[in-house]
C-alpha cells in the first residue's frame, strides 16, 4: 500500500484540524462562514444555470 | 437570520405552527464544520386541522398575509429561503419533541438534536446523507446510547451497521 509523503501528510493533517476548529465555533459565526460559501458557490451555480439565493443577514431586526 | 428566526418564534406564538426546529445542513451545521447550503430547513408540527391531513396552506397563507413569498419549495423570509417540512413521521415527531433549545444572536431557537439529525440521514439515504454521517461520525459530540435507543426505535440498526463499517 502507497504511503503518504510526509509533507502530504502534514498538510492533510492541518486541513483536518482546521475543520474541527471550524466545527468548534459558534452558531453565530459558522452561519457566517456558510453565507461566505454561498457567495463563493453562487456565481459557479448560476453559470450551470441553477437559480440561487445568497442569504442576506442584514435583515431589520424588530 | 436573526429576523427570520423571530419571525418563526411568532409563527409559533401565534399557534400557525406548533413548534418548530432546525434541520437539514443548517441544523447540521450546528454541531459540525459549515456546509453550504441554500435553504433553511424547518421542520414543523401543524396544529390539527379538521381534516386531519397535514398541509402547509395555512402556514403559506400566515407567511403571505406578513408580505412574504413562496421561491419555488422555499418561502423567503427577510432574506433567507426556509422551507418548511411537516413532521410526517415518528422519527420527524420525536426529532421535533426533543430539539435543543438554543439561540441565534439572542434570539431563542431550537435545532434538532445531532442523534436525531443522523437517523433522519440514515432513513433519507441519499449520498448525501451518507457524508453527512461521516461528517457527524468525525466531528459532532454524539451521545451514543442515545443514538443506540433512537436507532432502534425507528428501525435503522441495520443501515447504521451497513453505513459505518
Amino acid at each position: 500500500m502507497d504511503t503518504l509523503k510526509p509533507e502530504i501528510a502534514r498538510l492533510f493533517a492541518a486541513k483536518e484540524a482546521r475543520r474541527h476548529k471550524l466545527a468548534a465555533l459558534p452558531f453565530s459565526e459558522k452561519v457566517r462562514v456558510v453565507v461566505r460559501l454561498q457567495e463563493m458557490a453562487a456565481p459557479v451555480l448560476r453559470a450551470r444555470g441553477i437559480k440561487v439565493r445568497v442569504w442576506n443577514l442584514d435583515s431589520r431586526v424588530a | 437570520m436573526k429576523r427570520t428566526l423571530q419571525v418563526l418564534n411568532e409563527l409559533e406564538r401565534d399557534g400557525v405552527i406548533e413548534r418548530y426546529a432546525i434541520g437539514g445542513a443548517m441544523g447540521a451545521t450546528f454541531y459540525v464544520e459549515p456546509l453550504l447550503t441554500f435553504d433553511l430547513d424547518v421542520f414543523v408540527i401543524l396544529p390539527q386541522s379538521a381534516s386531519s391531513l397535514l398541509s402547509l396552506v395555512p402556514l403559506y397563507e400566515a407567511l403571505r398575509a406578513r408580505g412574504y413569498t413562496e421561491e419555488g419549495e422555499c418561502v423567503l423570509i427577510e432574506g433567507v429561503p426556509v422551507q418548511f417540512l411537516p413532521a410526517y413521521n415518528a422519527l420527524l415527531d420525536e426529532a421535533l419533541r426533543e430539539a435543543r433549545e438554543t439561540s441565534y444572536e439572542e434570539v431563542p431557537t431550537r435545532v434538532v438534536r445531532a442523534e436525531q439529525l443522523i437517523a433522519i440521514c440514515l432513513q433519507t439515504g441519499r449520498d448525501k446523507d451518507r457524508e453527512r454521517v461521516r461528517i457527524f461520525r468525525e466531528q459532532a459530540e454524539v451521545d451514543m446510547n442515545y443514538l443506540a435507543g433512537v436507532l432502534q426505535r425507528h428501525g435503522l440498526e441495520r443501515k447504521w451497521k451497513q453505513w459505518t463499517p
